[in-house]
């Protein structure tokens, strides 16, 4: 790193590229221009905190930019375990992250063709084909992604990622850190566990190596903490939507858990997660729901259909529906007991084998009916995608459960997370409207 | 030559006979030996093919790959009613998904047992086999109430063992044997349900019959998960290709060399480890890349084909890399995918035609 760089980088990150974005959010917030300009009077506007995910994001995105000079870069899949690597000064990127802001900005086809004109399939994860398309051409709607220096997959959330990372690991010759995590059909037993711990004190002295520095063990408990600090105020802020009406619904959810994946682990996460349940007690405590007249609650089931999410809070608004709780947003409050800062590495391997992805699909059943109970749920939405099938399969048979012993309508909706090739307007616009119909008679 | 190889259902009646147990398994790696030792005889399920694939549809997505459809539609019209138990390695997200639902969904009278298989080469993922294999082992020993000490268990490991050493001795002398490609990957099969004991014996049997190689065939190699349907390789001889080796996820990528441990666990996962490169198994590209010029180098092949399925993603991450790896070293790629319900269609056969007279 020579200084010109330190420059370059201080100027477009930290001092320019702040104040721009904190611009942008003090008028979004205080001037509320977007609000003004709102059009769906079927929905209340967005939250106000909306204006400081921006920031957040933007400012991460930004850094991204010109990192390369200053920091090393590590690529992460969405769950994987990041305390330590953020302990050792890395830059994380989260290519499905990356894959989710190309989705909603609708850009994911276009990227998506770029890695199938080099081979790729359309039948692998639209995710991946997003990133690889975008790794091959260089294109990003976020100016440009930084180079990694070394990729971590971690298998917690399904096994394509490791054929992803293998591909990435090919393409920037770069070491390929794996933290395998057995999948749990029942209950962890001890060398599952003692495994991932293995993996991820192996995965250290790589990590340092790396980043030319060793890991300061005190800082680690530091940004665990933050990490439990900031779950929990998701969990807590997810627990809200119990409240009638719900005020976030799970598009707002889809939207605001943004920091908790890709700045987990930062004492601004936690500000942030802290502001937000602020705002949402103020919603309540006024009465003010995320839809206007609210009449049914719903369930989502998987992933976001990301270039439709507008579309769908909408059409599910204007029938007065809310989508209160899903099994996604909530995969990122759950595990919060399970971290405990003083074990740094134990806790990680204990989490990090845990989330919904890695479990079994009765396991998954079990969470959605712990879901109907608590926020009193009318139904339920499970979108069948295409792009991801440790979710998907035994979708059919939650489905049918849902009805049978919940006598609850659920509907599945094929889909594609990212790739709208997948999806239908007619088709979905169809379903939908015979499903709501059911619904209210 | 005439083989005869027993059917799978004469070899599950056969050993039946003989108070055993069976184990249906699915793909891809698992201990036989381990299996033996309790007196089970694993015979696998890869689909099969020919299945009435509406029984499955209703409960599993479309695109999910035609080995689990097939699999989950088999089980549900009774095609594993003469098992005892169900073995589900962790192969990929499909078949993890196909063993929750098995588990938690459907209600069976028979265990359903998994595995998992760790993604690395490392010494955790070598423990962490063996440690997978005790836990089966008390899992069978709870099924059957047997407790086979670690001399019996060697015992079949070493019997296994020596059924893998031929495998490799018969795909090394290939060109001497006086098989056609379909028969010799019929014997290859023939490894998914009989006994170790009984391959070995057919499989000295063919090496005992040679022939003088025939030149005049384009050779190539094959990869992929499971050749089917068969009907492939009297196409490919038909269309004058000859097979010369393959990296077919059931047979080629398990020609398991022998482990060096004396503790049976260990040994069997040694085995399993040192295997050849496999997607599912979390090898890298490169290595792959160079297993395969390795291969194509000692079987002289001229051509690759890839032979997948569609929706299987282990496969299909690796294809664009290995095809440029290949193109890179001047070998001929083709690329089909397929379902393993489908007859090879006219333009399959067209392809393959058009792609060895740019062999030639």
């Amino acid at each position: 790193m020579n200084l010109s760089n330190t420059l370059t980088y201080h100027w477009n990150v930290n001092i320019l590229g702040k104040s721009v974005l904190r611009y942008h959010r003090l008028k979004n917030t205080y001037f509320k221009p977007a609000k003004a300009k709102w059009s769906a009077p079927y929905l209340t506007p967005p939250l106000n905190i909306s204006a400081w995910t921006k920031e957040l994001v933007g400012r991460h995105y930004l850094k991204g930019n010109f990192v390369n000079q200053t920091q090393k870069v590590v690529w992460v899949t969405s769950g994987a375990p990041v305390e330590f690597l953020k302990a050792l000064d890395y830059y994380i990127l989260y290519p499905e992250n990356h894959g989710a802001v190309c989705g909603t900005l609708r850009v994911a086809e276009e990227i998506c063709t770029l890695a199938e004109d080099n081979g790729y399939s359309k039948d692998i994860c639209s995710y991946a084909r997003t990133d690889i398309g975008s790794m091959l051409s260089g294109k990003t709607p976020v100016g440009k992604l930084p180079k990694p220096d070394l990729l971590l997959a971690c298998t917690n959330i399904c096994q394509t990622v490791l054929h992803w990372y293998r591909v990435l690991a090919h393409h920037f010759k770069v070491p390929l850190i794996l933290i395998d995590t057995p999948f749990l059909y029942d209950e962890a037993k001890d060398h599952d566990i003692a495994f991932v711990k293995k993996q991820i004190e192996d995965a250290i002295p790589v990590a340092e190596k790396v980043a030319g520095k060793s890991l300061d063990f005190k800082k680690l408990k530091n940004i665990t903490r933050y990490a439990q600090k900031a779950t929990y105020l998701w969990a807590e802020i997810l627990s809200r939507a119990e409240s009638r009406p719900a005020p976030i619904s799970v598009f707002d959810q889809f939207i605001q858990m943004a920091p908790i994946v890709e700045l987990r682990g930062e004492a601004v996460t936690v500000d942030f997660y802290a502001a937000m349940l602020k705002e949402i007690d103020h919603r309540i405590s006024k009465g003010i729901g995320a839809v206007v007249k609210e009449k049914k609650r719903l369930l989502w089931d998987n992933l976001p259909i990301w270039y439709r999410m507008r579309y769908l809070a909408d059409f599910f608004g204007q029938h007065g529906i809310v989508i209160s709780a899903s099994t996604y947003t909530n995969a990122w409050g759950e595990l919060a007991d399970f971290i405990d800062a003083e074990k740094p590495i134990e806790s990680a391997a204990l989490t990090y084998i845990h989330p919904i992805l890695n479990r079994s699909t009765g396991h998954k059943l079990k969470i959605m009916t712990m879901m109907f109970d608590k926020y009193k749920l009318d139904g339920a939405i499970l979108h069948s995608d295409r792009s991801c099938k440790p979710y998907s399969i035994g979708q059919l048979e939650q489905r049918e459960r849902i009805i049978r012993h919940l006598g609850k309508p659920a509907l599945l909706l094929e889909a594609d997370h990212n790739d709208p090739r997948s999806y239908t307007e007619d088709t979905t616009a169809n379903r939908l409207s015979a499903f709501i119909e059911m619904l209210e008679s | 030559m005439i083989l005869n190889i027993p059917s799978r259902k004469s070899a599950i009646i056969s050993f039946k006979e003989k108070n055993g147990n069976i184990a249906a398994v699915f793909p891809i790696h698992y201990p036989r030996a381990l299996l033996r030792a309790f007196n089970i005889l694993p015979v696998e399920v890869w689909g099969p093919p020919k299945v009435d694939r509406s029984l499955g549809n209703s409960q599993i997505q479309t695109y999910v790959c035609s080995i689990v459809q097939n699999s989950f539609s088999f089980l549900q019209a009774g095609g594993l009613n003469d098992c005892d138990l169900l073995l589900i390695p962790h192969t990929c997200d499909s078949l993890q998904g196909f063993a929750g639902l098995i588990k938690d969904f459907i209600p069976l009278e028979k265990q359903v047992l998994t595995l998992y298989l760790p993604r690395g080469q490392r010494q955790s993922d070598l423990e962490f086999i063996s440690n997978e294999f005790r836990s089966l082992y008390h899992s069978l020993s709870e099924i059957t109430g047997l407790k086979p000490d670690s001399k019996t268990m060697l015992a079949f490991q070493i019997e296994e063992e020596k059924a893998n050493d031929l495998l490799k001795k018969l795909y090394l002398n290939k060109h001497t044997l006086s098989l056609a490609d379909e028969e010799f990957y019929t014997l290859i099969r023939c490894r998914e349900y009989l006994p170790a004991e009984e391959f070995s014996n057919l499989v000295e049997e063919a090496l005992n019959n040679n022939s003088t190689p025939s030149s005049s065939h384009i050779p190539i190699m094959l990869s992929g998960i499971v050749p089917e349907s068969m009907t492939l390789f009297s196409i490919l001889n038909s269309l004058g290709a000859k097979v010369v080796a393959d990296d077919f996820a059931c047979c080629g990528r398990r020609v398991y060399p022998s482990g060096t441990s004396d503790e049976p666990f260990l040994r069997m996962a040694e085995s399993i480890q040192n295997s050849p490169p496999d997607s599912t198994r979390g090898h890298s590209i490169e290595s792959r890349g160079k297993y395969l010029l390795n291969e194509i180098k000692r079987s002289g092949a001229k051509g690759f084909i890839f032979f997948d399925i569609n929706f299987c993603e282990p496969e299909l991450f690796d294809l664009p890399i290995l095809t440029e790896i290949l193109k890179e070293n001047n070998i001929p790629v083709l690329t089909l995918l397929i379902d393993i319900s489908d007859t090879i269609s006219e333009q399959i056969k067209t392809r393959i035609q058009a792609f060895l007279e740019l062999i030639q």
